[in-house]
């Protein structure tokens, strides 16, 4: 019996030990496309922990931007909202952080100074070989489309624009971009 | 003349269970309305509805027809109500499920107050009522008790379903092994497994993208395991809000109570009860849901409603070991007969 008992129990510490790599990998966080999380998200980490996947934030945005992950991303991002700009992107309205119950959205008051401040989904990057500006045909569509313009984004001779440091990456620029593909681009905060 | 008026109030009782499909019905309609109404406001705040056609005009012409009655702002108005029996928001009132809270303890290791202070209300309620959100609120336990009736439908048919038991504490391991997943991982694994956010989740996926997510096969599955092979698995044997509940509504105030002398012993309120409890036995414990299908069932309005933080079984009397030997041997007469 204890022979048996001994080979039992081996048996099961290696396979435990064999498997936990597999498991682990199938389950760590994966960014296999690129997407930013909702104004006032937390990071990444916490914002996992925190959210409770009840789709109240997708409800109440108004845009329709917001989306949920399947299991592309690995285990734990499941049921997570996010946002992809190219698609559909966020125009502050800061419902989603209302409506959040738990605070992995937090509530932002809809001021200029707030939104400046607390608000971090990533930042906006301009392609200058790309971006028809730059190339000499004025264009200023991104400029046009940014909502907090000559703060976030400037622009300089033949509307050429320029990303600020205040840039809150809500993605309303590279939605606009006439360019296919697109010459400014999100860079997420999260990953 | 009293002993009358005694009676016609028991016989009262029995009307509960109709509440209760009622009340069930109202929280259904809320969870398939919000995610209609929020698509209605994101098509009003996108000035869609003008421009549409066919059967969506008709629903959202509808919708729109019938809100703007109340209010000419729909796009903020309307958020007063949102969300699910999960998570759900009233006005500015917002309700959470305790599991969720529980998940999201387990997976951050602190509260977020807020959060906190939209459970209370539920907890209140369920350490005075027990488990009442599972018979009268939970939208799967609709769901699962339909799933019953089709059983009864299979039985009649002539196919006889398999009733597998297992113990009804196994639900408390789903919980724990929940937590302990949470823990680990660092994420709230529950809604991944706990039907009536699987249920409003699906019905979410449905109307804002037309397709079904991977819930619905979780569902199917279970439906048709309880179908046929073990009657009202889940909520008996799996939920883990169901343990929960039972775990919070351990000294509730609210019980089924028997009326001995009334009682006929014809065991129909043992086979009714959805949850696998014994009502005739005066031993519900804290599993007991208040649904009062056993109430309802009852020929001889032998089970009533009292106020108690226990179950008062009544004291019995030990059967004799003479005649329990009797009944054994008579018992093994009728095997080798038939």
């Amino acid at each position: 019996m204890k022979r048996r008992f001994f080979i039992k129990s081996i048996t099961a510490t290696t396979t435990a030990a064999m498997a936990f790599p597999i498991v682990a990998k199938a389950v760590q966080s994966k960014f296999k496309f690129r997407f930013v999380r909702p104004p006032g998200s937390l990071k990444e980490n916490d914002f996992l922990a925190r959210c409770i996947r009840c789709n109240k934030c997708s409800e109440s945005c108004p845009n329709d931007c917001i989306k949920y992950m399947g299991f592309e991303n690995g285990f734990t991002q499941w049921g997570t909202p996010y946002i992809v700009p190219r698609d559909q992107a966020c125009i502050l309205c800061m419902k989603c952080g209302e409506a959040c119950p738990t605070g992995s959205i937090q509530p932002i008051k809809d001021e200029l100074s707030e939104l400046l401040s607390k608000v971090k989904m990533g930042k906006a990057e301009v392609d200058k070989d790309h971006c028809l500006s730059y190339q000499g045909k004025t264009c200023g569509v991104c400029y046009r489309a940014c909502p907090f313009p000559d703060i976030a984004m400037t622009i300089g001779f033949l509307e050429q624009p320029t990303v600020t440091g205040e840039c809150v990456g809500c993605g309303l620029c590279e939605r606009s971009c006439i360019q296919l593909p697109q010459a400014v681009r999100i860079l997420p905060a999260h990953s | 003349m009293t002993i009358k008026k005694h009676h016609i109030e028991i016989g009262k009782l029995r009307h509960i269970n109709k509440v209760r499909y009622f009340i069930q019905v109202l929280v259904l309609l809320f969870i398939l309305s919000t995610p209609i109404l929020s698509l209605y406001q994101s098509n009003v705040a996108a000035r869609a509805i003008q421009w549409m056609d066919g059967n969506e005009k008709l629903l959202f012409g509808t919708i729109d027809n019938i809100v703007r009655w109340f209010t000419n702002n729909p796009e903020n108005d309307l958020d007063i109500i949102k969300g699910s029996v999960w998570s759900a928001q009233i006005g500015a009132f917002k309700m959470s499920d305790p599991l969720a809270l529980l998940g999201q303890f387990a997976a951050e290791k602190q509260f977020y107050w807020p959060f906190v202070a939209t459970i209370l209300f539920p907890v209140g309620l369920t350490l005075l009522l027990g488990r009442f959100f599972c018979g009268w609120i939970c939208p799967a336990y609709l769901f699962y008790e339909i799933g019953d009736v089709f059983r009864q439908l299979l039985n009649r048919a002539g196919t006889r379903p398999r009733n597998i038991k297992l113990s009804l504490k196994t639900k408390y391991i789903v919980l724990g092994l929940g937590t302990l997943t949470g823990i680990i991982f660092g994420v709230v694994v529950f809604p991944m497994i706990y039907p009536p956010a699987i249920i409003s989740r699906e019905w979410y996926y449905l109307v804002y993208l037309g397709v079904f997510g991977s819930g619905l096969t979780l569902l199917g599955v279970s439906l048709l395991f309880e179908m046929t092979m073990s009657r009202r698995a889940v909520c008996r044997y799996l939920c883990p809000g169901g343990a929960l509940y039972s775990l919070l509504g351990k000294f509730r105030v609210v019980r089924i109570r028997r009326n001995a002398s009334a009682c006929i012993d014809c065991v129909k309120c043992n086979h009714v009860c959805g949850l696998g409890l014994e009502p005739m036995s005066d031993l519900t414990g804290m599993e007991c849901n208040t649904c009062t299908a056993c109430i309802a069932i009852c020929p001889t309005d032998a089970l009533t409603l009292r106020l108690g933080w226990k179950d008062d079984p009544l004291k019995q009397s030990k059967p004799n070991p003479k005649t329990l030997q009797a009944i054994h041997v008579i018992l093994q007469n009728h095997k080798e007969m038939t």
